[in-house]
């Protein structure tokens, strides 16, 4: 279908697209988070700070 | 005082919360009656005094100079002045980048003061001593947390889009918002970019996916749409992330010039000794550096406590200066212009922004190694340089290359010699018409001429 885009304001802000934007970064905000903690609870952190982690190599 | 004394700037007519006039030859800012709750709230919520101290924004000072006739008047601010105007279409590939990220940060930073952007044009940015500054200071308005960011799109087309396609088309593509000085459009953009430009999320979003919500046929009533703040910390950081990882997508054909094109190390040596002695019988506070490469004697010149502005054709080149003095903070601005096509007049009536040729005016210009590329690639006569350089500055060093200099046979190579006006004494006839030859030295170890003059009145 066509749309003239002459009469959309080129000013606007974009406003819906922002809010679909900010929809895909919230769930890979959300998705994110939940695998550092599935891998959190399967990758145990070694006790105590070596050398190396220190960057003392 | 007369009310023709007092003149509106022709770009300053969008805003309803004021506008620039001058007025002996001085920029002040009128703030409009309109505008006063968000003027007074960028002042009590110390966004001004935070974003001064930080040199983001522009400072200024509030004085009683008031524009005649207008009844709008609520305050009138001389801000501090700016050394020259400059255009996101002469900026290299950081400057712009740059400019995108002071604009983010100062967003951000505002939100976390209760005021947001409400324009994000590049215009509204300018660079002194190697830094982006902020200039509009009615740009700021009330932030209401349950709304999204109304300058997004205007961010999009004005910086993100041209640093897109610089990165992934072709290093001087931001150029072309010299033709788009409203930012270069979402459908022209969307065109341009390469089929592999999809596959970065980022780009996906803000170009593709912004495109389909644009030309969609579904059009929903924007004024309903509610926008928390953590999706606008969600946005802005997104767009901060995007500009971050952006490069330059080309070297520049003069990269390295001086370690790898240049004929000797010598030569540099001597041209220097004697630049620096040109230097020494002048007084300038401002140069005008033409065919400035990566700026080495444009960042001489600046150490006379001058301030430099310092072009070259070759965006590479202007972007490598610019990432040099933007670590010392030196009066120098790198501009990408080139002299052949200098940048013009835009905006309407073409009088919104000058072209460069209008605002190139200085004490001194230097035009080192030049004359035999704009002669014998691009045919342009000593005559006609000649009458171009004396309307940019009172001084003059320049450099003539003659034939036998093993690099103009390099331009003569593939092509037919056309130039038996080329030589020494027709570059000094030429330019005598304008100019008075005060001191002529020839470069040791070469055939290569500097020669100092001086603008006759």
């Amino acid at each position: 279908m066509h749309v003239c885009l002459l009469y959309v304001d080129p000013g606007s802000g974009g406003y819906l697209i922002q809010m679909i934007i900010a929809g895909i970064l919230g769930a890979l905000f959300y998705f994110k988070g939940l695998w550092w903690k599935i891998k959190s609870f399967f990758v145990k952190k070694k006790p105590g700070n070596t050398d190396k982690e220190n960057g003392n190599i | 005082m007369a009310t023709s004394d007092y003149l509106v700037h022709p770009s300053s007519y969008r805003d309803p919360a004021g506008f620039v006039f001058q007025y002996q030859s001085k920029y002040y800012r009128q703030v409009n009656k309109s505008y006063s709750d968000n003027y007074d709230l960028l002042i009590s919520s110390g966004l001004y005094k935070i974003l001064t101290e930080k040199k983001s924004l522009i400072a200024h000072s509030e004085v009683n100079e008031h524009f005649p006739g207008s009844n709008l008047h609520y305050k009138t601010l001389l801000p501090q002045q700016v050394p020259f105007i400059s255009y996101p279409y002469e900026w290299s590939f950081d400057m712009l980048k740059d400019a995108a990220l002071l604009t983010l940060e100062i967003n951000n930073i505002a939100i976390a003061h209760g005021m947001i952007l409400k324009d994000a044009t590049g215009f509204n940015i300018q660079f002194i001593n190697g830094k982006p500054v902020f200039i509009d200071t009615l740009s700021f308005e009330k932030y209401d947390d349950s709304r999204p960011w109304i300058a997004y799109r205007q961010f999009c087309e004005s910086f993100l889009f041209p640093l897109y396609l610089s990165h992934y088309c072709y290093s001087k593509a931001q150029k072309l918002l010299s033709i788009y000085p409203d930012g270069i459009p979402l459908l022209v953009t969307a065109k341009l970019l390469p089929y592999k430009s999809r596959f970065n999320l980022d780009v996906w979003m803000h170009v593709y996916l912004q495109k389909k919500a644009y030309t969609s046929s579904v059009q929903g009533d924007e004024r309903k749409v509610v926008f928390s703040k953590h999706k606008m910390k969600l946005l802005l950081d997104s767009l901060m992330n995007s500009c971050k990882r952006l490069k330059s997508n080309e070297e520049g054909v003069w990269n390295n010039y001086y370690e790898e094109r240049i004929l000797s190390k010598e030569y540099l040596e001597q041209k220097e000794k004697i630049f620096n002695e040109f230097l020494y019988s002048l007084s300038f506070k401002t140069v005008i550096d033409l065919g400035s490469n990566e700026g080495h004697f444009s960042l001489i010149a600046a150490k006379k406590t001058a301030i430099v502005i310092s072009t070259d054709s070759d965006a590479g080149a202007v972007n490598n200066l610019y990432k040099t003095i933007k670590q010392t903070g030196t009066s120098v601005l790198p501009l990408v212009v080139d002299i052949c096509n200098p940048t013009p007049a835009v905006g309407f009536n073409n009088e919104e922004r000058n072209s460069f040729v209008q605002r190139a005016k200085a004490d001194l210009v230097l035009a080192l190694a030049l004359v035999h590329h704009l002669s014998i690639s691009k045919n342009i006569t000593f005559a006609m340089l000649a009458e171009f350089l004396q309307n940019m500055g009172h001084a003059l060093i320049i450099e003539f290359v003659p034939k036998e200099d093993e690099k103009v046979k390099v331009l003569l190579k593939n092509k037919t010699d056309i130039f038996d006006w080329y030589t020494e004494l027709n570059f000094e006839e030429q330019f005598a018409r304008y100019f008075a030859i005060e001191q002529k030295q020839v470069i040791p170890g070469t055939a290569r001429i500097l020669y100092r003059m001086s603008r006759k009145s």
